[in-house]
């Protein structure tokens, strides 16, 4: 009577190049027992091999070895290292946290402030009118022709004298009266 | 293996108690290793390169911390990944943002590892069937593979690498080998390298 030996199936040849220990012990001792089944196993591992082989000589080597000084960061090129990150947390908190809470204001600072406001807009408003009137400074008002402030009228009669006020001549010029 | 995993010990513990020699070791022991964890997640030499002044860096701040200095390879891949994870997302965002462009090796290719031209496509064939077949793994699959068979890493060793239990490892292994298994390309490409 011929016995019918009962190989690896293509499972157990997985399982046991994953672990050969989680194999039944049957399994196992066919293995052990086997060439053809051991000649699968070991071709699938050269397989593996092989492409761990390749993958290595496929890799390029690292150009350099490791250095173990590590660059240094913002806060050591600084130097106090360990001193200024308070230092810089606290800038932190009241150079831009704080600000917008510190410039809350009261309401009479407000109204206050907005009174001065207005009064700025009038003064504003009345150079603009006085502008308008006369948009010359006062510096080119004597030779505008335009600004008589520091005449007075004796110096205007002076210059232009009105009818009544002429000076008439005397002797042969003199007009006589009719 | 033993004596090796006895020496890293020695070497954490030496390093943990302020010995500057022990820790140049260890970091020169783990230094290719950790450069191409990342590399191959990735793609690119000049991140990774990046990547893993920066991984030891974290390594050497963080090492007082370690208790179980018997843990120390999965821990500094975990490490590792993290930092790949933070890479990936940070790398996602800017290109949300347009303010980055790729900077993968296309196919891992411009080494100069590789000058002859042979060499070269084979590299670039190997990539592209790689990634390929990556491609069609869940994230946990992929990770869980790439541990296994590129980085080397055992069963126990990324369990705690991705704080998952063994099972759930070999799952996630498992159908990532079944994967594996029906990807005619890839494994074409290894027996053809194999003969």
């Amino acid at each position: 009577m011929k016995i019918q030996t009962i190989h690896l199936d293509e499972e157990q040849l997985i399982r046991s190049v994953v672990d050969e220990n989680d194999l039944s012990a049957d399994v196992r001792n066919h293995l052990s027992a086997c060439p053809m089944c051991q000649g699968k196993k070991q071709q699938f591992e050269r397989e593996l091999d092989t492409l761990g082989h390749m993958a290595k000589i496929f890799a390029p080597s690292p150009r350099e070895s490791v250095t173990y000084s590590e660059k240094p960061g913002f806060f050591e090129k600084v130097g106090f290292y360990p001193l200024l990150r308070p230092v810089l947390a606290a800038l932190l908190i009241f150079g831009i946290i704080l600000p917008p809470a510190l410039l809350t204001i009261s309401e009479e600072e407000r109204m206050a402030r907005l009174v001065e406001e207005m009064e700025n807009d009038r003064q504003l408003m009345t150079e603009i009118r006085a502008l308008e009137e006369d948009a010359l400074p006062d510096f080119y008002q004597d030779i505008s022709g335009e600004f008589y402030g520091y005449f007075d009228e004796e110096f205007v009669n002076f210059v232009a004298p009105m009818e009544e006020t002429r000076i008439r001549p005397a002797g042969r010029f003199a007009s006589s009266p009719d | 293996m033993v004596n090796k995993d006895y020496q890293v010990s020695e070497l954490v513990e030496n390093a943990i108690s302020g010995d500057k020699a022990s820790l140049e070791q260890l970091v020169s022991l783990f230094h290719e290793d950790i450069y191409r964890t990342v590399y191959y997640r990735t793609r690119s030499r000049m991140d990774a390169e990046d990547l893993t002044q920066e991984i030891f860096m974290q390594m050497i701040k963080s090492l007082p911390g370690l208790k179980n200095t018997a843990c120390f390879k999965p821990w500094l891949f975990r490490i590792a990944l993290n930092r790949v994870r933070d890479f990936h997302r940070k790398k996602s965002i800017l290109n949300f943002l347009g303010t980055t462009t790729d900077v993968e090796d296309a196919g891992h290719v411009g080494t100069e590892t590789h000058s002859n031209p042979a060499d070269k496509v084979m590299q670039k064939e190997f990539w592209k069937q790689f990634h390929q077949f990556t491609g069609t793994l869940s994230r946990w699959e992929r990770e869980v593979f790439t541990l296994r068979f590129l980085d080397h890493l055992g069963i126990r060793e990324i369990a705690e690498a991705l704080k998952k239990n063994e099972s759930t490892v070999k799952t996630h292994l498992y159908r990532a080998l079944k994967k594996f298994r029906q990807n005619p390309e890839l494994r074409d490409l290894l027996k053809g390298e194999l003969s």
